[in-house]
């Protein structure tokens, strides 16, 4: 009897999460269990177990190793909604666009496009704050902007799916100052768009500089820009 | 095609010898059997090339001169590795593989094959943890690669079935699952950013997804041939290659945090037989 009673809430479950093809980016997948408190715990544990991580190994932007295991608030929460195995709900979406605006930051002299082929060479990168056994160098080489990674954009390389094709990306949208904003936002911070998105946020986190958006951002948005070509 | 046939010889005599051992398919024919199963899988279907070169898989001989080493007196106490016990009795290979990491008792610790090997090459053998034969942990040159390779492939083609009965077992499995989940670094990566969906890509890579467990065989089916770095390589070397590029601190080799991620990805693949060694990009 109790078993029949499981499976039925199982098939209940499944049949509610059946019409629903997000479950948050990143998550675990609708019907698993949640994580215990205990399981909670032991992970935060093992995570800054002095034998585990290197916790004193230095990081690139300065800081260590525990700097980079420590959540923000966004981190948290996201991490929380991944665990959940659910959709993001309203009033935790709103929380998280709410922190990704207050931390998104614009140039003095406003939005504005840079060098696209040196966005290009940048958006090929995959160079940049790694660590673990070997070090990315910074002061040999500029760290990256990863967008090949996740993106397709010029299709003359091959880029990633985890994110979607940005291949004609100026040609399509154009570049009113609406849409020059909206990508800017993306590449800042695009949690004030996607809650919990998979997307890194490369203004707000410090990844790349505003002289380097501007690049990528040329890249995207140049008429000349292979991406549109 | 001289090297070809010299190729052949060993494997074909190494493919009579593990036949002998147990009623088992090559790695190449575990393989085959799952692709078959699943025609249309991107990740399983991606590398036409790496399965072609598989029958001749140097692992083949890296697991030979495994067998060399397994047998071989060494170490200060000059005992062979004949005594260890990796869970299954002292000396027993078959399918020891595919039930890491467990617990054992006289550690009082849930441990990862490779840990359960340093600790038999210490306690049995008397080497220093320091001595190359068990600092040295990458490469197919590296007695432990050979061993790793050797030992694994007395479990191809059985299911995955890392034992959870006890509590440890357990905790440690569960922890390492929200580790799985728990996103951090300057990128807010977790191992779900690429692995929490199907059929998605990385550049021009098929990534596996850890609720397809038929997929995740294939991605937790270490020792196996790196093609492209023309080395074997272990479960460890894979988990420290996502860390690095999720922009993580380095994880040491051995650590009840490395187990308790290794104790997760192997349970996701549970059921699903090993390709012991594969073949990957």
């Amino acid at each position: 009897m109790r078993k029949n009673i499981t499976i039925a809430a199982v098939v209940a479950l499944a049949m509610t999460t059946a019409g629903c093809t997000t479950t948050g980016d990143g998550g675990m997948s609708g019907g698993m269990k949640p994580p215990s408190a205990e399981a909670r715990a032991l992970a935060e544990k093992l995570t800054f177990a002095e034998n585990g991580f290197v916790q004193e190994q230095p990081m690139q932007e300065g800081g260590t190793g525990r700097d980079r295991l420590t959540q923000d608030e966004t981190q948290k929460i996201c991490t929380d909604v991944a665990l959940s195995g659910k959709p993001i709900d309203d009033a935790t979406a709103s929380k998280v666009r709410a922190l990704a605006k207050a931390s998104i930051k614009y140039p003095a002299g406003g939005i504005k496009l840079g060098d696209w082929e040196k966005g290009r060479v940048l958006a090929w990168s995959g160079f940049g704050f790694r660590t673990a056994h070997k070090p990315d160098n910074h002061k040999k080489r500029e760290p990256g902007a990863t967008c090949y990674n996740c993106h397709q954009l010029a299709t003359d390389r091959t880029g990633g799916t985890i994110g979607p094709s940005l291949t004609n990306y100026g040609k399509i949208r154009g570049s009113s100052d609406e849409i020059l904003k909206y990508a800017y936002d993306m590449i800042y911070n695009p949690n004030v768009t996607f809650p919990c998105t998979n997307m890194p946020r490369f203004g707000a986190n410090g990844v790349l500089t505003e002289q380097q958006i501007a690049d990528v951002m040329a890249y995207l948005f140049d008429p000349k820009s292979l991406v549109n070509k | 095609m001289l090297k070809k046939i010299l190729l052949a010889i060993p494997a074909a005599m190494f493919a009579v010898s593990v036949q002998a051992a147990e009623p088992s398919d090559s790695p190449y024919e575990v393989l085959t059997e799952l692709l078959s199963k699943n025609k249309d899988d991107l990740y399983l279907n991606q590398s036409q090339q790496n399965l072609m070169i598989m029958p001749d898989d140097p692992a083949l001989f890296t697991a030979e001169e495994g067998e060399a080493l397994f047998k071989e007196k060494r170490g200060p106490k000059n005992v062979s590795l004949e005594g260890c016990d990796f869970g299954k009795g002292p000396g027993v290979l078959k399918g020891a593989y595919v039930e890491m990491p467990r617990y054992f008792a006289d550690t009082d610790k849930v441990m990862t094959f490779e840990s359960r090997l340093v600790h038999c090459m210490v306690t049995l053998q008397g080497f220093d943890k320091k001595d190359k034969q068990v600092k040295k942990r990458h490469g197919s040159g590296s007695d432990m690669m050979k061993l790793t390779t050797y030992i694994a492939m007395q479990s191809n083609g059985m299911p995955w079935n890392s034992r959870l009965d006890h509590p440890k077992e357990k905790a440690l499995r569960d922890a390492g699952e929200v580790m799985f989940y728990r996103r951090s670094g300057p990128m807010d990566f977790n191992c779900a950013t690429c692995h929490g969906q199907e059929g998605k890509r990385i550049r021009a890579s098929v990534l596996p997804y850890i609720n397809n467990p038929a997929e995740w065989t294939k991605a937790v089916s270490w020792p196996a041939t790196r093609v492209g770095q023309n080395n074997v390589r272990s479960t460890f070397h894979r988990v420290r290659g996502c860390l690095y590029q999720m922009r993580y601190p380095n994880l040491k080799q051995g650590s009840e945090t490395a187990t308790a991620l290794i104790s997760f990805w192997t349970d996701a693949a549970r059921g699903q037989p090993a390709i012991l060694p594969d073949t990957k990009r």
